[in-house]
């Protein structure tokens, strides 16, 4: 027995005086272990254990002092405890054919009689039964050797978090060693504190000392302090806990009780007021403050039910097409006493007015709630700005993805003037062959390894065929280029689709790029997403060296500026078109396998990137990579601005994004980052 | 007489009238409405719906093969006109349908009941049941009948002035038409767009109140109208590129700052051309979705526009004829090809389906004719007469 | 004098990314004048051109235009165009798709409207006109022909029409004599004087054969700036000019 345990013992021991003295536990019977006493006293219960009855009995077991009870706990959730129906003993029991049983003393381990099945019985909680027993064995569990056992005690504690379990995790912090352990022990006992603590001080302490903490379990802590119940009166209530004040159909709820005042956020994101009309009449009802209305409904039950010879009230049935007329049938009925009253809606409206509609906090203590609405209000602006943050690396994920998607393009539209309307497809080729890379190679991260220079090899060979055989001819015809190289992207989507299948193909990510990097409760990135961010930026580093500092950059760029007078420098312009050409496609080859390891690999796959992609080089600006890093964060952190402020709705983001580049153009026809002067005029 | 020297001055313009209107008599006697039955209801549905295809084609060759806008968001407009009149006919036979069921009820609606009826039966697809605003109009025909030429004529409007007005010119033009349509089909994608999301409009082969005529005979209907429409746009193409506007047009295609410098507006003449060849576009789409039945969303991606494109491209731009040439042909073949009419090509090895080999065909046709014949067909055509127009 | 100037340049600068392509420039030209500016590249000869223009826009300064002194630095193209300011490019721009009469036709005074267009009907005055500029210009045999079937000086001699045509008050003319041959020069030359006798005309030319031809008014500008003003052989004594010309 280890030391942790016997201090916990000692608590637990008086608490089960307590306890015990509650419960009428019998605590001997003769001859007898005491567990034994223990549970025959409550042998009834154990045998036809139903979760509803069964509650005091495992807290009497847990609460006793006796060692065998984490055993004994343990067992009888595992359905290894019996007993012998001559004598209601309870006992372990070890056999090996089934039929012939030993039968073991709970409490000492030791073999003590043999019986046939016949003889014996087993006690099989149900799984109602089982978990209270778990949280029984929290106890114990808490104080075991195992420092894993022990932390996952805590989880499950805080899963359901009772008021029992102040004492014990108080007992717990006091023997804890592992400092990190003991940290989190404190803080289950200020969580626990916060809703369970009687003394009012210690419990506003707690609550004020989360005021910065952003944990999910403390705003569900903090949360229910404030919960608040709707009630209306017909004079201004006066009663201190009052929450708000509710006008219905206007104002809001917030997260900490008070009223809020619907502002254009609220109108964009959805949020509706909290009362409206129809529930706020009903409440007055259910109050008694106001007279019964018939229903639009009710009111056509009745005048059907009182149709006469084709009139009703008075008025001809096929008259009653408008609400006027049925309203002036019905009140003929009211006179006539054959059927209830009723009121207008202007009545009810007026009704509605008159009353106040509020809300009362559940908890009555002052200062627990004003303790309350301070953290939950310190929490909430904490937990906002790192929402910001989490939107700005998710922003930033987003561009690096439009950046990698587009640099391709940057070079063969932006350097080329060439526009490649196949620039998505030769996305989805490198999709594909990182794909088809992983079919040869089981491990993921050697196929990954490979898949991104197969995929860069595969979509260069093919840009520059695509070059030689049909680009090459139209320069200087750049929407004849559009026209023909999307007839290419129409044919390589079409083969993708005969050779693949129109099923999307998995692209799995090797297992270090599993999960996510997380920096808090609300900040997270998955890996991939920071892969893709790197490779982005060794793509844009990579790429303005070799167009600033390489002989073949320094080519292309001349080219670019005057094609004749590179030429008669010397400089071969097809080779540098055809390779300038060809690193354009073998980028977008290689954005494919990272596009591939987040998104569905399917034929459409590059469409899906291609119109996002041209306005990234668009709005960034012709002829720069500098003008694709800015139109892709651009594209990017607007989108995800967008999506915030209405999240459940990403196609109206991109219809919002695409028409604010249209807007945008107006004023910047070149792009952010614009070439001025002669050299814009090409 | 001003028609009569038009038709002297431009034959090629007779010619496609007389074949138009033979073309047309000749489907009405084989119809099976009132002729022999040889061309099914549903084929003559297909070739009411390439007339519209041709309608659209001729749009996009003003405003492409003469004034050198490619556009490739035509499709939005024919897809908005579709979405116009689909509103007037759903709406119409549904209000047809709640009315009918009231009859068994005890009380007549009210109007808020017929409305409640009426949102129940288009929206619930949607999880609505509220009549959304843009659906205010919906029960007036000469109401929708003028959305299909001013709400896409606005749009057009719209945004021809904002992209020409900063002098968005050659592939950043298209790239922006483009953008527009996907931002318009993204929109109507939303369950909320109040056009019933991804489902669309629906049903729309049916006329409200005339139940009781066949499909045969309405689809006759929609196909004379559809040769009508195809007939009156042609001439109404031809007469602006024979008139000197077509002139100033085509000198805007071939160097917009010259024009500009001659003291024309070249912005406003863009503008108007667009505008003009969107309504073209919107009234062939508000032809064609009433005979396909069904439209939605799909319809106006980016894709769609681009296939208009390579319809006019195959069929030659900058002649007409060319641009019907080029619609009728290739929408055809694509239908008869991906209808599986077309018999597979076994090699032993492997059988070719036309299914799924007709797009790659067609993209790579389309990648020649771009290289080798950019006239299209039309070019062949005066390889034959010796060229009398350019 | 200055009242009854046609053009007023007054003060006008424009730079590219920090390179000033017109310094403070001033110049006036009167409504019946011919002027040649010269100068070496770079000197912004065709920047000036594409302000007065309206292709670019001045940074500074200010261009008034006729005796109501309407400012021209806030108007697109086209209106320019319309108050009478005709420009001739340096390389011959034609509509090379259209026939010859077409391309005058395009450029005859009358409303520039789209529905006017449109609605326009080519009646018998046009035709004559048309006619008139074609025999003027030396096509008139070559009236129907297309435009891209003419030789290179046919073209600039077509340009030239159209800018007859389109009857300007104020005629820009870039770089006439470029590619033409002896005769066609000797042509041009003419053309020009004859045009110059009812408006203004400014010549920006290379060729100092031609401009002494022209026998006119010289401005030579440099560094976006006017070096000197007056006649040709007075501005080649002018040691800058010199220094200009023949590197600094």
């Amino acid at each position: 027995m280890n030391l942790y345990l016997k201090n916990l013992c000692l608590i637990a021991f008086l608490l089960s005086v307590f306890l015990g003295s509650l419960f009428g536990i019998a605590q001997a019977q003769d001859g007898a272990s005491p567990i034994q006493n223990l549970l025959q006293s409550h042998f009834k219960k154990l045998k036809r254990s139903s979760s509803k009855t069964i509650g005091p009995v495992i807290e009497a077991i847990r609460s006793s002092d006796q060692p065998e009870a984490k055993t004994v706990l343990e067992k009888w959730r595992a359905k290894e405890l019996w007993y012998r129906k001559s004598d209601d003993l309870l006992v372990f029991v070890k056999t090996s054919d089934k039929k012939n049983y030993e039968l073991i003393d709970i409490a000492t381990g030791n073999v003590i009689a043999s019986a046939s099945k016949k003889q014996i019985k087993q006690i099989k909680p149900n799984s109602g039964v089982r978990a209270l027993i778990d949280g029984a064995l929290v106890f114990f569990r808490l104080g075991d050797e195992d420092e894993a056992v022990r932390l996952s005690a805590l989880t499950s504690l805080n899963r359901d978090p009772k008021a029992v379990y102040l004492p014990i995790i108080q007992a717990a912090i006091a023997i804890e060693k592992v400092p990190e352990l003991k940290a989190k022990m404190e803080r289950m006992e200020r969580l626990l504190s916060v809703q369970f603590e009687a003394d009012t001080p210690k419990r506003v302490a707690a609550i004020e000392s989360f005021s910065d903490d952003m944990g999910i379990d403390v705003r569900a802590a903090l949360n229910p302090l404030l919960s608040s119940k709707v009630k209306v009166a017909m004079e201004v209530p006066t009663m201190l806990e009052l929450a708000r004040i509710i006008v219905p159909g206007e104002s809001l709820k917030n997260d900490d009780g008070t009223a809020g005042i619907a502002q254009y956020y609220e109108w964009f994101s959805g949020r509706s007021p909290e009362l409206n009309m129809a529930s706020a009449y009903q409440l007055l009802l259910d109050a008694k403050l106001a007279p019964p209305d018939a229903s639009v409904e009710d009111q056509k039950t009745a005048l059907i039910a009182n149709i006469k010879d084709g009139r009703v009230g008075g008025v001809d049935v096929d008259e009653l097409n408008s609400q006027e007329a049925r309203d002036r049938a019905y009140r003929s009925l009211v006179s006539n006493g054959l059927a209830p009253e009723t009121i207008s809606n202007e009545e009810k409206q007026a009704v509605i007015e008159e009353a106040t509609f509020y809300a009362v906090y559940d908890e009555k203590n002052l200062a627990v709630i004003a303790a309350a609405r301070k953290a939950l209000k310190s929490i909430n602006s904490k937990v906002s700005i790192n929402r910001f943050f989490d939107l700005f690396l998710d922003a930033m994920s987003l561009a690096s993805i439009y950046f990698l998607a587009a640099i391709g393009l940057a070079i063969t539209f932006g350097v080329m003037r060439v526009i490649n309307m196949a620039h998505g497809e030769f996305i989805m080729m490198g999709a594909y062959t990182g794909y088809v890379v992983q079919q040869l190679i089981s491990n993921y991260t050697l196929s990954i390894i490979v898949a991104v220079p197969a995929a860069f090899a595969v979509t260069f060979a093919a840009g520059v065929v695509m070059e030689r055989l049909v680009i090459r001819h139209l320069y200087n015809r750049p929407l004849e280029t559009l026209l023909a190289t999307f007839g290419i992207s129409i044919c390589l989507q079409q083969l993708a689709k005969n050779i693949f299948g129109t099923q999307a193909r998995p692209l799995t990510a090797p297992d270090w790029l599993d999960g996510a990097l997380i920096i808090n409760e609300v900040v997270s990135i998955s890996w991939i997403r920071v892969a893709i961010f790197v490779l982005g930026a060794i793509f844009f580093v990579g790429l303005l060296f070799v167009l600033n500092k390489t002989r073949f950059g320094l080519e292309t760029r001349a080219v670019t500026q005057n094609p004749r007078m590179a030429a008669s420098m010397g400089i071969n312009i097809d080779r540098i078109n055809m390779l300038t050409f060809g690193l354009g496609s073998g980028i977008a080859g290689i954005a494919g396998v990272a596009i591939g390891l987040f998104a569905k690999v399917t034929s459409e796959l590059g469409s899906d990137y291609i119109v996002q992609s041209f306005m990234t080089v668009v709005v960034g600006g012709v002829g720069n990579i500098w003008g694709t890093l800015v139109g892709a964060t651009l594209i990017g952190f607007l989108q995800k601005n967008i999506e915030f402020f209405n999240p459940s709705n990403t196609l109206a983001a991109q219809t919002y994004m695409i028409i604010f580049i249209i807007i945008f153009i107006q004023f910047r026809p070149r792009g952010i980052i614009a070439l001025k002067g002669r050299a814009a005029e090409v | 007489m001003a028609s009569k020297s038009f038709f002297m001055r431009n034959p090629s313009a007779l010619i496609f009238i007389l074949c138009l209107a033979g073309f047309t008599i000749a489907i009405t006697v084989f119809s099976e409405s009132v002729g022999n039955g040889l061309v099914s209801t549903s084929f003559l549905k297909t070739l009411g719906k390439t007339l519209c295809f041709c309608l659209v084609a001729i749009a996009m060759d003003l405003v492409w093969g003469y004034c050198g806008i490619l556009s490739l968001g035509h499709f939005a407009f024919f897809g908005l006109g579709g979405y116009m009149i689909g509103m007037w006919l759903m709406y119409a036979r549904t209000e047809l349908i709640v009315i009918k069921a009231s009859q068994a009820l005890e009380l007549p609606l009210t109007p808020q009941e017929l409305a409640d009826g009426i949102g129940t039966q288009i929206f619930g697809v949607v999880g609505g049941a509220k009549i959304p605003v843009v659906w205010a109009f919906a029960d007036s025909l000469p109401i929708q009948l003028a959305f299909v030429v001013l709400v896409p004529g606005l749009l057009a409007a719209v945004f021809g002035w904002l992209a020409f007005r900063s002098r968005v010119t050659g592939v950043y033009l298209s790239i922006l038409t483009q953008a527009m349509t996907l931002a318009l089909a993204l929109y109507l994608f939303q369950n909320d767009s109040g056009l019933r999301g991804n489902n669309g409009l629906s049903g729309l082969q049916n006329l409200p109140g005339l139940e009781a005529v066949a499909q045969a005979d309405i689809s006759l209907w929609f196909f004379w109208g559809s040769a009508l429409a195809l007939g009156l746009g042609y001439i109404v193409v031809k007469l602006i590129v024979e008139s000197k506007l077509g002139n100033v047009i085509e000198g805007i295609r071939d160097d917009e700052a010259r024009v500009r410098f001659l003291g024309y507006n070249v912005e406003a003449y863009k503008l108007f051309v667009f505008v003009l060849s969107a309504v073209i576009a919107a009234i062939a789409g508000a032809l064609y979705y009433p005979q396909a039945g069904i439209i939605n969303p799909a319809e106006l991606a980016p894709i769609a526009s681009i296939y208009l494109a390579v319809w006019v491209a195959i069929g030659g731009r900058g002649r007409i004829y060319g641009a019907v040439i080029g619609a009728a042909f290739v929408s055809l073949l694509s239908s008869w090809f991906t209808g599986g009419q077309a018999p597979d090509i076994p090699l032993g090895f492997y059988t070719v389906k036309w299914v799924d080999w007709w797009l790659v065909l067609l993209g790579a046709s389309f990648v020649l004719v771009t290289l080798y014949a950019p006239k299209g067909i039309g070019g062949l055509f005066d390889r034959f007469s010796g060229g009398t127009k350019p | 004098m200055t009242e009854r100037m046609l053009l007023e340049v007054q003060g006008i600068s424009v730079s590219f990314d920090g390179f000033k392509a017109i310094n403070n420039l001033s110049f006036n030209i009167g409504p019946a004048e011919l002027r040649a500016i010269i100068g070496p590249n770079g000197a912004g000869k065709t920047t000036f051109m594409d302000i007065v223009t309206g292709k670019t826009r001045a940074d500074s300064g200010e261009v008034l235009w006729g005796s109501k002194n309407v400012s021209l630095l806030k108007k697109s193209e086209h209106e320019i165009a319309s108050l009478g300011i005709g420009r001739k490019f340096q390389r011959p721009t034609v509509f090379e798709e259209q026939s010859v009469a077409d391309n005058l036709m395009m450029a005859l005074r009358n409303k520039r409207g789209p529905l006017d267009v449109l609605f326009y009907k080519y009646g018998d005055d046009d035709q004559l006109r048309v006619r008139e500029t074609a025999e003027e210009i030396g096509l008139k045999d070559q009236i129907d022909r297309r435009a891209g079937e003419l030789s290179h000086g046919q073209k600039q001699w077509l340009e030239i029409g159209m800018l007859l045509a389109q009857d300007p008050r104020l005629l820009l003319v870039d770089e006439p004599a470029a590619g033409m041959t002896g005769q066609e020069r000797d042509h041009t030359v003419k053309l020009l004087k004859k045009m110059a006798e009812t408006r203004a005309v400014v010549v920006v030319e290379h060729d100092m054969e031609f401009v002494r031809n022209l026998e006119c008014k010289v401005t030579v500008l440099h560094e976006g700036a006017i070096l000197d003003e007056g006649s040709l052989d007075h501005v080649i004594q002018n040691q800058q000019v010199i220094d200009v010309y023949l590197g600094r």
